[in-house]
């Protein structure tokens, strides 16, 4: 919202303060100030010229050199309006102005050959108007070589302050000045309004009828008659452009006038267009169209709050008038509506129409209902200030339950309790007056104050608590430097995720954090995955089913700018529609995942080393390491598979039946829509699943007191014999003497014949308590041996 | 016995002292150390000692014999490191062999660094869904259907009931339903705003958020709290001040706001978090006597604090995992 500190000079005198302050004060008591704007700052240089003589330039027709006067020196100016004649008074911008239309800098200049020392400027270049039909002439009382700002009244400085959704009371100039005489503890001159008059539900003139009273509290009507549309006078419009608002006719601009004086948002209606002189508040009753004063056609839904005249719709109430019934030149008989709207219907509305205004901003908030018929008659006076006419002193005001003061009380004691400190009373008190906030009953230890209707927001103790800690400053509060905690036991549920990523740190991982948020395209699962309802864009509707989209995304990003060797892992969740529509938290899934990423380069070349690429084993043993390091794997199993619609091939870890975590190499057809021709390996793992099997304490073991004993060979076998059954048969074959089987070496080569390998193992036995005899290693050895020989066709090399 | 390892040992450092190349080392360690030298018969003749007096001159023995080879390894070392052509040359300046490192995602070290600071007041530390219902997002903080103050906080739905949580604040209600108080809690958490994507915002960001409620739980106690954070995390001599704002959920209600000043720009108030005491709509939506207990919550960006310390600024560094940016912070 924007303020201007010349216009809130006309109700509280803060002369004597500092602008910094203001803004200071302002900020820490909740107004907080986000922008301030020296408007005297953007005038600099331009003064008030007078022009001595004027002479046709010899080299251009349409120019003229004239003499201008700041007061002290006399400059030579080239000037090409035709307007410009001596013994004016002028705007004058001299060598170094910046013309504010256009910020660019006055300069010493040839213009044909005459010299020019400044520029002698036009409202449109002044940002005053858009009039460039010449220069701006000046009263001839202006002072020559006094600032054009100054002369102007123009040496403002603008606020734009962000007011939050509980404070509606302070959107208006007198809303801010009420806070700021309360935080200085000053006295606010309100707007003196003079008018007789009596209240009445009907005059000679208008009728007024609300027909949906929760949605119209109040409607209050001022007729004003045989009014002159026009200009507005100088002081409205000057009033009007400082908060950036354009004028428009008195009419219009009284009512922004007020609807920024005092937050009352007013609607001035051609009492001529409204049929039969009745205005309706009721609601819509079907879905149809209305046309508002912006020339827009607006769909209108069934209960939107409607003003009506004796045959149709005229106005959205509480957000903008219709285009049927609005001022214009030929205007002389004003309705003016100043009515209280029931917040959540505006709100409903203006949402709904996509049209915030300065009024239903208002509205939607809460407006004072106890103010309409004084904010009414400021306008109508004002109207008949500029626009001539008279006020009907029969004001019409429908307003069938008054809504009254809330009346709250406060302790002491539980401001103390609440703090942590205490503010004395009389201070205290005189926070609450300051507020306006009347003292209806004082007690030893607790005081009630009826709280005017402006600050509906005020409603309990705790709401008084606030106002009084907000005005006395936080700033007032004590530094303490010591608290005391209940010794409730402290959990941590991030704990388990942050263990595992300090094991993939160790393993070399690179943490990525992506968005949860993806485009139709790049969702895998599709059919399982959740739509965001109003999404952004396309790019970012669907929340994803996978870490390994937004993965890809970052792979594909880093390899095109040349970033290879990629050791990537994310956690994060993941979601998944479990039926058809999200009724309840059973109808989805929202898991944590984990996702590791192996890609090009696993080591580059080095003095020391050859480069080489990740491959399927390196992201299968970090897996392995992971598992092994914080999860308890007696039960879980491993599988795999070359069956699968994005890997290739792929490993499976499960447990009790579900998947833990799976992965491999992805698929070039998925890799493609990313862009991406390197080999990724995926291996996605749900921390849900893995942190229920998550270890306790690790339990010590003794460490051995016995040698283990090794013992190496190897078989030449056929080729398509895997690891795993070779090592089954071993351990299937042992005792429990062997302890550990290390394969150390495959070997092909066509000595050893075609569709052969060998492999080569060593097996280590040990019993924790006695040193093995080699006698019963050998008989275990050899047995194995035979084993492996006859069972898989074996042979024992060398 | 003593005598004879007295004067064994004498001998030896004297002719040690008069060794100066190799040969004349060789000599004396034939002539001390070898099988039939010296300390070698002092053994022999250990042995035939009588029972009684084998632990005395055993120990001093073995004292004296280790002590003497020590000084001739020192004196070998020596004339073996001033032969130069001898030795292997070695490059100690070649690159040292490094594995590749791993690091943690920034914001990752910045909340961690929040989480330690917390825990060391003994907070817990609760998680809880992204996708949330309008009642514990909204309703139950005391946001009420069709008030402005939902506008504070745009909002994806996925449907009229269901949501991606706006803030993590429906995890403080998650545990106040299931857990008594006293709570001394944060919140970190992924949360979304329906916002267009910039250098300044981004669909979603992270948020540590803190709930604290007992019986006589304090705004000045809150404030301290936020201080000391604020100093730990900024460091001591950090500028700050607390302004009064609004939230549904607390009352009264305040913003903080750090003073920052970059290198070579103007200084500015940036604000840092929200916070405030819990208004009592909240606890009695919760079951929870407002009479009694009292608490304070408060919230802060993660990517906020992260770019206030690390001088980053635009926000869509941290999700385009751009190694050149993620190598940085190793």
């Amino acid at each position: 919202m924007i303020i201007s500190l010349n216009w809130l000079s006309q109700y509280i005198d803060l002369t004597d303060i500092s602008t910094e302050e203001i803004v200071e004060k302002l900020t820490t008591c909740g107004a907080e100030v986000e922008e301030v704007i020296d408007k005297s700052s953007e005038f600099n240089n331009i003064i008030v010229g007078f022009v001595e003589t004027t002479e046709k330039h010899p080299n251009a027709d349409r120019l003229s050199i004239c003499k201008v006067f700041d007061g002290s020196e006399h400059y030579n100016v080239v000037c090409g309006a035709p307007n410009v004649a001596a013994g004016q008074k002028v705007p004058f911008a001299k060598v170094g102005a910046i013309i504010p239309n256009g910020k660019f800098e006055i300069k010493k200049a040839k213009i044909r050959g005459e010299v020019s020392l400044g520029m002698i400027c036009a409202e449109d270049e002044l940002g005053l108007s858009d009039d460039h039909s010449g220069i701006m002439v000046l009263d001839d009382d202006a002072i020559v070589g006094e600032s054009l700002v100054k002369h102007l009244k123009m040496d403002d400085i603008i606020l734009d302050i962000a007011i939050t959704p509980n404070r509606a009371d302070a959107l208006s100039h007198i809303g801010i000045a009420r806070d700021l005489a309360a935080i200085f503890d000053r006295k606010i001159k309100y707007p003196a309004i003079s008018t007789k008059f009596n209240l009445c539900a009907k005059n000679d003139d208008a009728e007024v009828v609300i027909e949906n009273p929760e949605g119209c509290p109040r409607y209050s009507a001022v007729i004003i008659k045989d009014a002159a549309v026009k200009e507005s006078p100088e002081w409205l419009k000057q009033r009007l452009t400082s908060i950036g608002l354009r004028p428009i006719n008195n009419i219009v601009d009284v009512t922004n006038f007020v609807l920024h004086e005092v937050g009352q948002p007013l609607h001035a209606f051609d009492l001529n267009n409204v049929a039969m002189h009745k205005i309706i508040v009721r609601n819509n009753n079907a879905k149809d169209k209305f046309v508002t004063l912006d020339s827009k056609e607006r769909e209108m839904l069934p209960n939107d709050l409607m003003i009506c005249d004796g045959e149709k719709p005229v106005a959205v109430a509480g957000v903008m008038g219709g285009e049927n019934s609005e001022v214009t030149d030929v205007t002389k008989d004003i309705l003016l509506e100043s009515a209280y709207f029931n917040p959540s219907y505006i709100r409903k509305t203006a949402k709904h129409l996509g049209l915030s205004s300065d009024a239903s901003y208002r509205f939607e908030r809460g407006t004072n209902p106890n103010n309409t018929v004084n904010a009414a008659l400021r306008a109508a006076e004002l109207i008949v200030e500029t626009a001539g006419g008279n006020i009907v002193n029969d004001i019409i005001d429908i307003y069938p339950s008054k809504i009254t003061n809330n009346e709250v009380a406060v302790r002491y004691s539980r401001i103390e309790k609440i703090l942590g400190f205490n503010i004395d009373r009389e201070k205290t008190l005189q926070i609450l007056k300051g507020l306006e906030f009347s003292i209806i009953e004082e007690k030893d230890d607790s005081v009630k104050v009826s709280v005017p209707t402006f600050r509906h927001d005020i409603e309990r103790e705790i709401d008084l608590i606030e106002e009084i800690v907000r005005i006395y400053g936080f700033d007032g509060i004590p530094n303490i430097d010591k608290i005391s905690l209940a010794l409730s036991p402290q959990t941590d549920q991030t704990s388990f995720e942050d263990l595992i990523r300090s094991k993939l740190v160790s393993f070399g991982g690179t943490e990525v954090v992506s968005n949860s948020l993806l485009s139709d395209g790049k969702t895998i699962n599709y059919d399982e995955s959740i739509k965001v309802m109003n999404p952004q864009s396309s790019e970012m509707s669907r929340l994803r089913t996978s870490l390994i989209p937004g993965m890809l995304l970052n792979i594909s990003r880093n390899l095109k700018a040349n970033e290879n060797g990629l050791n990537f892992f994310e956690i994060g969740h993941v979601f998944r529609l479990k039926s058809d529509k999200i009724n309840s938290f059973e109808d989805f899934e929202e898991e944590s995942h984990l996702l590791i990423a192996l890609c090009g380069n696993k080591n580059i070349t080095e003095w020391y080393q050859k480069e080489d690429q990740y491959n399927f084993y390196d992201l299968s043993g970090m897996v392995e390491n992971l598992f092994d390091s914080v999860a308890a794997v007696e039960n879980v199993l491993d599988n795999y598979t070359e069956d699968d619609d994005i890997f290739y091939y792929k490993k499976i870890k499960s447990a009790y039946d579900k998947i833990l975590g799976e992965g491999g190499k992805l698929k070039k057809d998925l890799l493609e829509k990313f862009d991406i021709s390197e080999d990724v390996y995926l291996f996605e793992v749900n921390l849900d699943l893995l942190s229920g099997l998550k270890r306790d304490v690790n339990k010590f073991e003794p460490i051995l007191k016995y040698p283990k004993v090794f013992r190496d060979f190897a078989f030449i076998l056929d080729k398509k014999i895997k690891y795993n059954t070779v090592v089954n048969t071993i351990n299937e074959s042992s005792s429990k003497l062997l302890k550990k089987v290390n394969l150390f070496d495959i070997f092909e080569s066509e000595t050893l014949g075609s569709g052969k390998k060998s492999l080569a193992f060593q097996l280590e036995y040990y019993e924790n308590d006695r040193t093995l005899r080699d006698e019963e290693i050998d008989k275990e050895f050899w047995k194995t041996i035979e084993t492996v020989k006859t069972k898989l066709k074996a042979n024992l090399r060398g | 016995m003593k005598e004879k390892i007295d004067q064994v040992t004498k001998n030896f450092t004297d002719d040690l002292s008069g060794v100066n190349d190799k040969d004349a080392l060789e000599s004396l360690r034939l002539k001390y150390f070898s099988r039939n030298g010296l300390f070698a018969n002092l053994f022999e003749e250990f042995k035939l000692l009588p029972k009684d007096e084998k632990p005395v001159y055993g120990k001093r023995l073995n004292i004296e014999k280790n002590q003497a080879q020590k000084k001739f390894d020192d004196i070998k070392a020596k004339l073996d490191s001033n032969s130069d052509g001898e030795k292997e040359f070695i490059d100690l300046t070649l690159p040292g062999i490094k594995e590749n490192i791993g690091s943690l995602h920034l914001l990752t070290q910045t909340l961690n660094e929040i989480k330690n600071i917390f825990k060391g007041l003994g907070f817990s530390v609760y998680t809880g869904p992204e996708i949330e219902s309008d009642e514990n997002n909204f309703e139950m903080l005391n946001f009420p259907p069709d008030h402005p103050a939902r506008d504070m906080q745009d909002t994806y739905f996925i449907n009229e009931s269901f949501l991606l949580r706006t803030h993590t604040s429906p995890v403080q209600v998650r545990l106040m339903k299931s857990n008594k108080p006293p709570y001394r809690a944060i919140m970190p958490g992924r949360v979304y705003r329906n916002e267009a994507v910039s250098a300044k915002s981004y669909c979603l960001f992270h948020q540590v958020e803190g709930l604290v409620i007992d019986t006589d739980i304090t705004f000045a106690e809150l404030k301290g709290t936020l201080v000391y954070f604020a100093k730990q995390f900024f460091g001591e001599n950090v500028k700050y001040r607390f302004r009064s704002s609004f939230f549904p959920f607390t009352e009264p209600s305040a913003e903080v706001d750090i003073w920052w000043e970059p290198k070579g720009k103007e200084g500015k108030w940036l604000e840092i978090l929200g916070c405030g005491m819990v208004d009592p709509n909240v606890l009695n939506n919760l079951n929870i006597d407002s009479e009694k207990y009292i608490g304070y919550a408060f919230g802060m960006g993660i990517e906020r604090m992260t770019m206030l310390k690390y001088g980053i600024d635009d926000i869509r560094l941290f999700f385009d995992n751009d190694n050149r940016f993620l190598k940085q912070f190793k």
